[in-house]
């Protein structure tokens, strides 16, 4: 049972230029409690954390920790406080070792001077709470993403902060580093500390916390005890609007005698991909399902450049080519939205305008430019089609929200008139509305006869999209089934033990 | 990765990747020392002089990279450096000659404003969020242009507490004979060789040893994580810029030593050979990366390369600087080579 | 009525404004202690117009010149710190040609030894070479931009006295006299090759889609990429640019002197053209970038060492007093002041509109 309430924060508001990221959010935090933070993207969870963090300042409310008033002025300051927190993406430096990203700050010291041995031993136990048998000593750049993301959740925790703050934490973990986390909090419940856990995954929620808190746009819908709400009606509120847009889907279907657009045959490089064969027919959907580096992103990679191809041809209707960089792919109209839309997709300083016209301008050749006329028509007409919300196209791309810039990058591949458009992962962090969104245009442009390959980490997704599926395992091609008559369980058996 | 032994042993510690750069300037170093031992052994190349001399002639670099070292581990970099030490050699030297104050008053002076300037650049580079590389540019040029107003003329330096400074030796002794006797030919080290090596020594402790140290990789590594783990960025890179001051300055006086006068025009473009020297050691201009040991021996392989143009006698000095360049493409095709094999793991 | 309003408080958070309001605040005090500052008269005798400010616009050539190209480079998120040696590199190629076997030539004069074609193309090609040095380290190695024109900073001097022997020729050839002293329309030569320069460059990246490739690649050159852009391509162009452009720069520096000085010709220009294209509003850390504030920027710079001659300020003191200049500039510029100062003009509209 939950102890006393060791943190209450009442009315926060916090004002953006131009919107109220926050208004009058109330949020409490009991001793020994792990408490889900709900919402869109957008919703302010992730506002509401800076604010406790002192990120961000708030314009109105209270915080007040054990009885206390508290005004966090940084990050620095909340730890001081007894507040931790282990964000989304890891904020770790990678060129310090595992063992100094846990301790520094707060190194020990011995003689005046750091004692190196003492931080070593430490981290070693620490990591070996996690069951993670490494060498400390070694940069954080040399591990894995699931490793580096323990090691920033091991940080918060040797902190023995009152309340520990994660934010998405398991995005990047396998299931079985899943459930290894979840004891180690539970662990840390049992010893009265206060969790506040935002997740995108809803059974995660159910299988760890006590109550949970729902914002939308801002507002706080509730907070219930976790037996009190079922999920249908946790996605009901957290989205605000019937769901019903997502079921009515209707899966991509292809004709027979459909002509073959995008052929691929025993491709494959050094290190990332076996041997991968695949043939796409016009106006289908393709799902490629499988676990994180199973060669699903490095399958589309390679058929669109970004990667070397070492073995194997690649054909467009019927007809070989060589892709070399990823414009050799746009010449011969394939299109692709990579999975990290910050990094590989938007150009955050630049324009929704130049954004969009990217990918056709760069295949025309800087020498033959597009009019300003020509660009504005080009972005006015997908800011439309797709929804983008925006005042106008000169508003900076890094400016908008994450489904909104995912809809711009769309939006660049649509007005290259792509004979095949590979998605990969993307519906990945944004909120369900959009979600659904995205998959109803992704159908829309099959049924004109553009095929799709999509790559997704949500099976059901994958499942209620495609019209065939491929799934891959140990970077190979292990099986090839029909969308229409699959289910979820004969993927998972299969991604699990391979194809029989 | 489960495999690696877990109990740190030294050869361990040594082996640890992150010090491969190191060990690639020293390398590079001994080769370019057994090229010349090789070519002017009969020269007396291979003698303790001329291994001593190369730290007395560029005692100075040294100092100054010590500082430069750790701005560029921050991810910045301080192009005042040589304007600085010059400014402190032209506060020596106007002090004593014209002014009559006594060496240690210029210093004082130097040193407030040497330091001063680094960490108002520091301030202005974190707060105000001004490139690092156009703040001290412009610190550059302010201090160049003080320097100039201070005097146009070469002025000499004549103080006995300077003289004497200057003119102080430990001779390297050898045993034989059974009595200490000074070494054939004879080598010494003076007063700068003792305030480098104890520079690169206190700068060591500092970037291994003290929170302060750590913080600059820190931020080095990723500013806004460190940040977020809570380190305090700002008032570390306001210090290191302020300790890079103090390095310049330390530099300039020893650059006064050696040369016993203040020029308006001297170390121009120093700067940019402490950063080579910081480079060929090692440290990424991107920040991060970079060690003391790195540094010594980026100081000693590109003054080695004067060393060898002198002793050849022939050739035209210009090759020095032809020959640093491309040291410097070969270390950094090096880097390249390294980073990328160490990407793909 | 609003729309006006945002564009205004825009207008105040740009760099570009602030660079021009530095550049008249400077004239507008050199005005007021020199009236006759803005004077220009023409000269019959020569055929040239003079006057402080066409100095300006003069002297400020060379910098103009490369900083263009220097603008493109920090768009794209990079520094060329060889600029200043390429200078020194094209003006001993320049009189090599000219003067090459000086036993025979002794004495400078009106002559050329090698075709005056050779004298200007050669100097040009080279330095364009060694830009596309520079820019395939950068391209195909990968090296930040920073490190691999420091090589060439390093030894291009070195490689500009070997070409010379170490010595300094003179010449007397009068065609190459008019690139840096002759003039047309009244006006001196290097401000028509600047003019030129400067169109050239403007219409090469405004008109085609260049300039916005090279913007795209200096905010996200991964995501550029994999929208088709050929960074690798759009790098070495730039870099080329730069290099051609700084051998233009060295062909006017030289025949200004007439001679070649492998030391000092061209000395710290990578300084001030950094400078130049930062106080003209583009960053540092790539992307957006102004041609136009680029060469207000270099004339500021020319305006405060000109203004310091003028006024009879002690020559010595053109540094520092430059860099305190450039740091109320650059100060004005930076971030914090300009969001203050953005913060303020919307709370005094709020006020008007709440008073209304």
């Amino acid at each position: 049972m939950p102890g006393k309430n060791i943190l209450e924060m009442k009315g926060i508001t916090i004002q953006f230029p131009g919107v109220k990221a926050l208004d009058g959010v109330d949020f409490s935090l009991c001793e020994g409690e792990i408490h889900s933070l709900l919402g869109e993207n957008g919703a302010g969870k992730s506002t509401l954390i800076k604010c406790l963090t002192g990120v961000n300042r708030m314009d109105e409310g209270k915080i007040i920790l054990d009885g206390r008033e508290i005004h966090p002025t940084g990050p620095g300051n909340a730890i001081e406080l007894g507040i931790s927190a282990v964000f989304q993406e890891i904020n770790l430096c990678p060129n310090l070792s595992v063992a100094e990203n846990i301790f520094v700050g707060r190194q020990p010291m011995k003689h005046g001077q750091i004692d190196w041995n003492e931080i070593n031993r430490r981290a070693e136990e620490l990591m070996s709470r996690f069951h993670l048998d490494i060498d400390v000593t070694r940069p954080l750049s040399y591990y894995s993403t699931a490793i580096q993301q323990m090691t920033s959740i091991a940080r918060a925790v040797d902190i023995q902060a009152k309340i520990l703050i994660l934010d998405e934490p398991t995005s990047s973990l396998d299931e079985n580093e899943v459930q290894l986390l979840f004891t180690v909090m539970r662990q840390l419940k049992e010893s009265g500390m206060g969790i506040i856990f935002i997740t995108h995954f809803l059974d995660q929620i159910y299988a760890v916390s006590d109550r949970m808190t729902i914002l939308r746009n801002g507002h706080l819908v509730g907070t219930y005890n976790i037996n009190e709400l079922g999920k249908v009606e946790l996605v009901t509120k957290m989205v605000g609007k019937d769901m019903d847009v997502i079921f009515s889907l209707k899966r991509a279907e292809v004709k027979d005698g459909a002509e073959i657009v995008l052929k691929a045959e025993h491709i494959g490089d050094a290190s990332k991909i076996n041997d991968i064969s695949l043939d796409l027919r016009k106006g289908e959907l393709m799902g490629f399902a499988g676990l994180l580096g199973s060669g699903r992103t490095e399958t589309a990679e390679m058929l669109f450049g970004a990667t070397k191809t070492v073995r194997g041809d690649i054909f467009i209707d019927g007809e070989k080519i060589e892709i070399k960089q990823p414009f050799d792919a746009i010449k011969a109209r394939l299109a692709f939205c990579p999975e990290d839309r910050k990094r590989d997709g938007i150009i955050g300083d630049l324009s929704i305008r130049e954004n969009i016209m990217l990918a056709v301008q760069s295949r025309k050749g800087f020498m033959h430019p597009m009019t300003r006329q020509e660009q504005e028509e080009l972005a006015d007409k997908y800011i439309s089609i797709l929804g983008i919300v925006t005042p106008d196209c000169e508003k900076k791309a890094g400016e908008l929200s994450g489904g909104n810039q995912q809809k711009v990058i769309l939006a660049r591949w649509m007005a290259a008139n792509p004979k095949v458009l590979i998605l990969d992962e993307p519906t990945r962090g944004i909120d369900i509305g959009a979600k659904a969104e995205i998959q109803r245009l992704m159908l829309e442009m099959c049924k004109d006869g553009v095929s799709v390959i999509f790559i997704s980490s949500e099976l059901d997704e994958i499942i209620r999209c495609s019209t065939r599926i491929i799934i891959m395992r140990d970077r190979e091609k292990v099986a090839e089934v029909d969308g229409s008559t699959c289910t979820q369980q004969d993927i998972l058996r299969i991604i699990a033990e391979g194809a029989a | 990765m489960a495999g690696v032994t877990k109990k740190q042993s030294l050869w361990g510690r040594l082996t640890n990747p992150k010090y491969i750069m190191v060990y690639a300037t020293i390398a590079i170093f001994l080769v370019i020392y057994a090229f010349g031992a090789f070519l002017y052994g009969n020269k007396g190349f291979l003698t303790v002089r001329t291994f001593v001399n190369l730290f007395i002639d560029n005692a100075y670099f040294g100092i100054s990279a010590v500082g430069m070292t750790m701005v560029l581990i921050t991810g910045g970099i301080d192009l005042s450096v040589g304007a600085v030490a010059s400014l402190t050699g032209m506060f020596i030297a106007y002090g004593t000659t014209v002014l009559h104050l006594h060496p240690l008053t210029c210093i004082f002076a130097a040193l407030v404003m040497g330091v001063g300037l680094g960490l108002l650049m520091g301030w202005v580079i974190h707060y105000l969020n001004v490139p690092p590389f156009i703040t001290t540019l412009t610190g550059m040029f302010f201090a160049r242009g003080v320097c100039s107003l201070i005097s146009r003329e070469s002025i000499d330096i004549h103080h006995p507490m300077i003289d004497a400074l200057a003119g102080w030796k430990i001779y390297l002794m050898k045993f034989a004979d059974g009595k200490w006797v000074r070494i054939k030919p004879i080598a010494f080290i003076n007063f700068n060789v003792i305030l480098f090596l104890a520079m690169i020594l206190i700068g060591a402790f500092i970037l291994q040893r003290t929170r302060f140290g750590r913080n600059i990789y820190a931020i080095g590594g990723n500013e806004q994580s460190a940040a977020l783990m809570g380190l305090p960025v700002g008032r570390t890179k306001v210090l290191v810029y302020g300790f890079n001051g103090l390095c310049s300055v330390l530099a300039g006086i020893s650059y006064a030593l050696y040369v016993k006068s203040g020029w308006n025009l001297s170390l121009q473009g120093g700067e940019l050979e402490v950063i080579t020297c910081a480079v060929i050691g090692g440290t990424l201009l991107t920040g991060g990366v970079g060690y003391m040991a790195g540094t010594l021996f980026g100081v000693l392989l590109k003054s080695i390369i004067p060393a060898l143009i002198t002793f050849n006698g022939n050739l035209l000095s210009w090759w020095g600087k032809i020959a640093t360049g491309l040291l410097l493409l070969l270390f950094i095709c090096i880097q390249r080579v390294i980073t990328a094999s160490a990407g793909k793991r | 009525m609003t729309m006006k309003k945002t564009d205004f408080s825009g207008i105040m958070q740009s760099k570009v404004t602030w660079a021009v309001i530095a550049e008249a605040l400077i004239l507008l005090v050199c005005f007021l202690i020199r009236p006759d500052f803005f004077s220009i008269s023409y000269q019959p005798s020569t055929g040239m117009l003079y006057g402080s400010l066409i100095d300006i616009v003069n002297r400020s050539a060379e910098i103009t010149i490369i900083s263009m190209g220097m603008t493109l480079v920090i768009a794209l998120g990079g520094t060329d710190l060889s600029v200043g040696a390429l200078v020194a590199v094209a003006g001993a190629i320049a009189l090599k040609f000219l003067r090459w076997d000086v036993l025979t030539y002794t004495t400078p004069g009106d002559y050329t030894v090698y075709p005056y074609i050779l004298v200007l193309g050669v100097p040009l090609i080279v330095c364009a070479l060694m830009g596309l040095f520079n820019g395939f380290l950068v391209a195909k190695g990968g090296i930040q931009p920073i490190i691999a024109t420091l090589i060439l900073m390093v030894c291009g001097r070195g490689i500009a006295q070997i070409l010379t022997d170490g010595k300094q020729f003179t010449t007397g050839y009068s065609p190459f006299r008019i690139i840096g002293q002759g003039s047309f329309l009244c006006l001196p030569m290097p401000i028509i090759i600047t003019v030129i320069v400067v169109i050239a460059v403007a219409l090469f990246t405004r008109k085609t889609a260049f300039g916005a490739f090279v913007e795209s690649v200096g905010v996200n050159p991964s995501a550029s990429r994999l929208s088709g852009i050929k960074a690798g391509s759009v790098i070495l162009i730039v870099f080329m640019i730069t290099g051609l452009l700084s051998g233009i720069a060295g062909l006017i520096y030289s025949s200004r002197i007439m001679s070649n000085d492998s030391n000092n010709a061209g000395l710290n220009f990578e300084m001030d053209a950094i400078l130049a294209v930062v106080i003209g509003g583009t960053n540092m850390a790539g992307g957006r970038f102004s041609l136009a504030g680029t060469v207000i920027g270099s004339l500021i710079i020319r305006t405060i060492v000109t203004f310091v001659y003028y006024f009879g300020i002690v020559a010595e003191a053109t540094m520092a007093f430059k860099a305190l200049i450039i740091a109320v500039v650059i100060v004005l510029q930076s971030e914090p002041v300009r969001r203050y100062f953005a913060k303020r003009s919307a709370l005094r509209q709020a006020r008007s509109g709440g008073a209304k």
